[in-house]
């Protein structure tokens, strides 16, 4: 009987290590482009930590178990709801066919001098990068 | 991307924010990046990458995306992010600009 709530014990101590875990190591290697590229991994991770707290709930039903589930399922829910809906950007058509020009672009740079992307044409390549900013 | 290869390429950075406060961030590491400002979207519009209402607030906003353009101003590749945490693989954009 000590040794299920023992055992219990570990496996909500690991199931909040797994998920927590997880959200360290997805801010701490951001940089990284194959951990950055693969949102989806946090939310695999909470899953398998909402499980192992299942896990732990069916062998005792104390509160570390409780805890862990209640922690984890959290996680997931949010995760999930993040990264497959906050997340998502409609693939909606472009303006951008490889092979042809693409429309111009003339923006004012930091000193506020236009720059058109035709300036460089004949010069150097150019890898022209949309992002979204901070608002 | 090696001294020599940034040399040969211009990287130009397109948002809706002012730009004076990207390039002073990029310049301070030495980035080499020219940052463009965007603040209507009316470029971003053009090239049919906004998101509607894809902010938190509502308003839209640019979808993430890579273009490689070449000496003669052709497109060569691009990518567009389906998920705005996932960014085009750096060797991907590489390979791209070293194909020219």
């Amino acid at each position: 009987m000590l040794g299920d709530v023992v055992t219990a014990g570990r496996l909500a101590a690991l199931s909040m290590a797994i998920a927590l875990g997880a959200i360290g190591a997805y801010l701490l290697l951001f940089r990284v482009a194959v951990v950055r590229n693969h949102p989806e991994g946090y939310v695999i991770a909470f899953a398998v930590a909402t499980a192992v707290a299942g896990l732990a709930l069916a062998r005792s039903r104390r509160w570390p178990a409780w805890l862990a589930l209640g922690v984890t399922t959290l996680l997931l829910a949010g995760g999930a709801w993040f990264n497959f809906v906050v997340a998502r950007v409609p693939d909606t058509p472009t303006m951008l066919r490889v092979g042809e020009r693409p429309p111009d672009l003339i923006l004012p740079d930091a000193a506020g001098r236009p720059v058109s992307l035709a300036d460089y044409r004949g010069k150097k390549p150019v890898v022209v990068v949309f992002y979204r900013g901070y608002w | 991307m090696s001294e020599a290869e940034r040399a040969g390429i211009e990287v130009v950075a397109v948002s809706p924010d002012p730009s004076e406060r990207s390039q002073t961030l990029a310049d301070g590491l030495h980035l080499g990046y020219r940052f463009l400002a965007d603040p209507d979207l009316a470029a971003t519009r053009r090239w049919g990458l906004v998101q509607p209402r894809g902010g938190p607030e509502g308003q839209d906003v640019p979808r993430p995306a890579t273009v490689v353009v070449d000496r003669d101003g052709i497109v060569r590749w691009f990518s567009v992010s389906r998920n705005f945490q996932v960014r085009p693989d750096p060797g991907d954009v590489l390979r791209a600009v070293r194909a020219l």
